[in-house]
C-alpha cells in the first residue's frame, strides 16, 4: 500500500485546509503585527514581514502599560470580573433551572398568569391615578392575587407546562438587546446603580440566563435516570443528587456553557455602553474608544485586542479537558 | 424486614398496569416477582421502592406505612438492571456512597466498603472506575453496593439479566447464598423463570398487572392455578391439547382420556413434557407422528404431531426415531391439567387441592 500521503486527493485535501487556515488566522497575525507597529508604519504599509518590512516597536504597549498603566488594567479587571461573576451567577441558576425543567413537572394554570397580570396593572394605575403609595398597592395586589387564585383555580382548565417555560426563557432572547437597553438603563438609574460592576453583572447573567438553561436542559436529559434514582435510593435528597450525581456527570455541558457564556459576557458591547461611563467600562468599550477624532489608531486597538483575546484562550484551553467524549461508559449496561 | 403491599392500584393514562395487588413478603424471605414484560412487576418493585407513588392502596415494610414517603426514607438497596454505578466514582466511593450520604466516618467507611466488597470477591478492584471493569465486576460492584449497609431489604430488579448464560448461572447461585446468609428480605424481579424457580423461597407469578398465583417454586410448577401460569413457567412450556370434556371424558379429535374434571365445552388439558411416555402407535392416548426429535444432552426432546396439536415429551438422549415415522404417547394420569379455555381457570377436581387463587 502507498504511503497515504501520497495520495492526490489528500493533497487537495490538505491544500484546502491550509488555505483556509490562512483565511482564518491573517486577521489575527495582522492585529498581533499591528500592535507592534508605529502609526508611520501603520499608515505607510503594508508591511507584512516583522524584521524584514519594518522595525517591530513595543511603542503602543508602552504606552498602554506604562503611560496610561490604571486607564488600561481598570478596564481589563472589570471586563475579568464582570465576566467571571455574571457567568458564574448564570451556568448556577442556570443549571439548576435546567435540572429543574428536565426533571420535574410543572404546571402553571394560564388563569392563575392572567390574575398576575391583572393584579400588577390595578396596582400601576392605583399608584400612578390615585397617587397611592406603591408598598401598600404592591401588598394589596399580592393579597388580591392570593385570594382570586384561591377561589379560582378549580375552574381554570388550561395550563403551560415544562416546554412552555422553556420556550417563554428564550424568547426573551428574540428581542433584540437595543429594544431593552433603555428601559434597563432607566431601571439601574433609579437605583443608583449606573457605572458599577454589579449593574453589569446582574444584566449580563439575566441576558445569559437562557442559553445556559437551554443548553443544560439537553445535557440532563441525556442523563440516564438510573443513575439518580439508585443515588435516591442510596438515600440522597433532590438537592445532593444534583450536586453530587447530576452535575459531575454533565460537567462537559458545563465546561461548554461556561467558556460560550463567558465569551458572551466578555465581549459584550451595547448594554455596557449604556450602563457604564468610566469607573464600570470594560474592555470592549476600552477597544472602542481608540477610533478617536483623529481617525483610528490602529496600533492601540491591536495591543487591547492582544490582551483581549489571549485571557480566552487560556480559558478555552483549560476548559477543553472537560469537554471529553465517553464520560459515561461504564455507568449502565455493559 | 417484613414487605406487604395492600390492594394497590397503579395506573399510566388509561393503563392499568398494577391491578389491586396484595403482596407479603415475611423477614428475610426471598420473593420472586415473575411475568412477561409489560406485566407489571418492575412497576411493583418500584413502588415498593418509591421511585414511583401508588395511586390507591397501602406499601408497609416492618409496621411502617412508607406509602407517601420518598425513596430516601424507607431504607431500602436497590441493584438495577443497568448496575446504574457512578461513572465518576471509584469502586471504592461507589460501594461506600449509600454510608457517605448518612455521615458514616470516613475510616468506617472505608472499613465497610471493603469487607462488602470482599462479600463479592471484588477487593482488588476498589481503586479502578466502572468503565475500566466488565460485566460481571459491575454487577458484583452494583451488589457491594446494596450489601454494604444492612438495608430494611433488598430490592432487585433482573439484576442478572445482562450477564451472559455462564456467569448468570454462577451469580444466581452466590445471590442466593448471599441473600441467605445476611437474612435480608429481598424481592426479585426477573422474566426468566429458571431464576424464579431457583432462587425464591417463594414466587408471584404476574399477568397482566394482576396476581396469577403465589406460592413456593415446587408449587407454581407442579400445581399451576391458571392456564398462564401452566403456559409461562417450565421450560418447555406445558403442553396443551385443546377439546371438550363430557362426562369424566376428554375429547379431542379421534383421541379420548378420562380425567376427573366437570364438563366443559371448551376445555385445555395440560400436561409436562415429563409426564409424557412414548407408547405404541396403537394403544397410546394420542397417536401421530414424529414432527421433531431434538438431542438436549441427557434426553431428547420428541416433539409429536397429533391432528393440529404439537406434543412435547422427554424422552431417552439415544432416541433415534426420524421425522414423519408413526409414534403414540401415553399420559401420567395422575398429573393431568384441565382449564377452561374461556377464563383460563382449573376444572379438574384436584384443584381443589390447590386452594382458591
Amino acid at each position: 500500500m502507498a504511503p497515504a500521503g501520497f495520495r492526490p486527493l489528500r493533497i487537495a485535501g490538505y491544500a484546502a485546509l491550509v488555505l483556509w487556515s490562512a483565511v482564518v488566522l491573517f486577521p489575527l497575525y495582522w492585529v498581533a503585527i499591528t500592535s507592534f507597529k508605529t502609526p508611520s508604519q501603520v499608515n505607510g504599509g503594508p508591511y507584512y514581514l516583522p524584521f524584514v518590512d519594518f522595525m517591530p516597536s513595543l511603542h503602543a504597549w508602552v504606552y498602554l502599560l506604562v503611560d496610561l498603566r490604571n486607564d488600561t488594567l481598570r478596564p481589563f479587571f472589570n471586563s475579568f470580573v464582570v465576566a467571571l461573576c455574571s457567568t458564574v451567577l448564570a451556568v448556577l441558576a442556570g443549571a439548576m433551572a435546567a435540572y429543574g425543567l428536565s426533571r420535574f413537572r410543572y404546571r402553571v394554570h394560564l388563569g392563575s398568569i392572567g390574575l398576575f397580570l391583572l393584579a400588577l396593572g390595578l396596582a400601576a394605575v392605583a399608584v400612578v391615578q390615585a397617587g397611592v403609595h406603591w408598598p401598600v398597592a404592591a401588598a394589596a395586589a399580592l393579597a388580591f392575587f392570593f385570594l382570586a387564585v384561591r377561589a379560582l383555580a378549580p375552574r381554570m382548565r388550561r395550563s403551560v407546562g415544562n416546554q412552555d417555560i422553556l420556550f417563554w426563557l428564550i424568547s426573551q432572547r428574540i428581542l433584540p438587546p437595543v429594544v431593552v437597553v433603555i428601559p434597563v438603563y432607566l431601571m439601574f438609574q433609579q437605583l443608583n446603580m449606573l457605572d458599577t460592576l454589579p449593574a453589569l453583572v446582574v444584566t449580563y447573567a439575566t441576558v445569559n440566563l437562557p442559553i445556559v438553561v437551554w443548553i443544560m436542559y439537553d445535557f440532563f436529559n441525556a442523563l440516564p435516570r438510573d443513575l439518580e434514582e439508585s443515588a435516591a435510593m442510596d438515600g440522597a435528597s433532590r438537592m445532593v443528587i444534583f450536586l453530587t450525581v447530576a452535575l459531575p456527570l454533565a460537567r462537559a455541558g458545563l465546561a461548554a456553557v461556561f467558556l460560550l457564556v463567558w465569551i458572551l459576557s466578555w465581549n459584550e458591547y451595547l448594554l455596557a455602553l449604556f450602563l457604564s461611563t468610566a469607573d464600570s467600562q470594560t474592555m470592549p468599550l476600552l477597544v472602542a474608544a481608540q477610533n478617536a477624532t483623529r481617525g483610528p489608531q490602529w496600533w492601540y486597538m491591536s495591543a487591547l485586542i492582544v490582551l483581549m483575546i489571549v485571557p480566552v484562550i487560556a480559558l478555552a484551553m483549560l476548559l477543553m479537558r472537560f469537554i471529553r467524549r465517553g464520560f459515561l461508559v461504564g455507568a449502565v449496561k455493559g | 424486614m417484613r414487605i406487604a403491599m395492600r390492594n394497590v392500584n397503579k395506573w399510566f393514562g388509561a393503563n392499568h398496569v398494577v391491578n389491586h395487588v396484595n403482596l407479603e413478603a415475611e423477614e428475610g424471605e426471598f420473593v420472586i416477582l415473575l411475568g412477561p414484560s409489560g406485566c407489571g412487576k418492575t412497576t411493583i418493585l418500584r413502588l415498593i421502592a418509591g421511585l414511583e407513588q401508588c395511586d390507591e392502596g397501602q406499601i408497609i415494610i416492618g409496621e411502617r406505612d412508607v406509602t407517601a414517603l420518598p425513596p430516601k426514607f424507607r431504607d431500602l438497596a436497590m441493584v438495577f438492571q443497568s448496575y446504574a454505578l457512578y461513572p465518576h466514582k471509584t469502586v471504592a466511593d461507589n460501594i461506600a456512597f449509600p454510608l457517605a450520604l448518612r455521615r458514616v466516618p470516613a475510616g468506617e467507611r472505608r472499613q465497610a466498603a471493603h469487607e462488602a466488597a470482599a462479600q463479592v470477591k471484588i477487593a482488588d478492584l476498589l481503586e479502578r472506575y466502572p468503565r475500566q471493569l466488565s460485566g460481571g465486576q459491575r454487577q458484583r460492584v452494583a451488589l457491594a453496593r446494596a450489601i454494604v449497609r444492612r438495608p430494611a431489604a433488598f430490592l432487585m430488579d433482573e439484576p442478572l439479566s445482562n450477564l451472559d448464560a455462564r456467569l448468570r448461572s454462577h451469580m444466581r447461585a452466590e445471590l442466593k447464598n448471599i441473600q441467605k446468609r445476611l437474612g435480608i428480605t429481598t424481592v426479585y424481579v426477573t422474566h426468566d423463570q429458571i431464576e424464579a424457580m431457583t432462587l425464591g423461597d417463594r414466587v408471584v407469578v404476574l399477568n397482566q398487572g394482576e396476581v396469577s398465583q403465589v406460592g413456593p417454586p415446587g408449587e407454581i410448577y407442579g400445581n399451576p392455578r391458571t392456564l398462564f401460569v401452566a403456559d409461562f413457567v417450565g421450560s418447555p412450556p406445558m403442553n396443551q391439547v385443546r377439546g371438550r370434556v363430557r362426562q369424566g371424558v376428554f375429547y379431542a379429535g379421534d383421541s379420548k382420556v378420562a380425567v376427573d374434571a366437570a364438563d366443559c365445552e371448551h376445555a385445555v388439558l395440560g400436561v409436562r413434557t415429563e409426564d409424557v411416555a412414548p407408547a405404541a402407535a396403537a394403544d397410546g392416548d394420542f397417536a401421530g407422528v414424529i414432527y421433531a426429535s431434538e438431542l438436549l444432552g441427557d434426553c431428547t426432546l420428541v416433539t409429536c404431531q397429533t391432528g393440529d396439536t404439537l406434543l412435547a415429551l422427554k424422552t431417552d438422549k439415544n432416541f433415534a426415531g426420524g421425522i414423519g415415522e408413526p409414534f403414540g404417547v401415553r399420559l401420567n394420569r395422575d398429573r393431568l391439567f384441565l382449564f377452561d379455555a374461556n377464563h383460563g381457570r382449573r376444572i379438574d377436581n384436584n384443584a381443589r387441592r390447590a386452594g382458591k387463587p
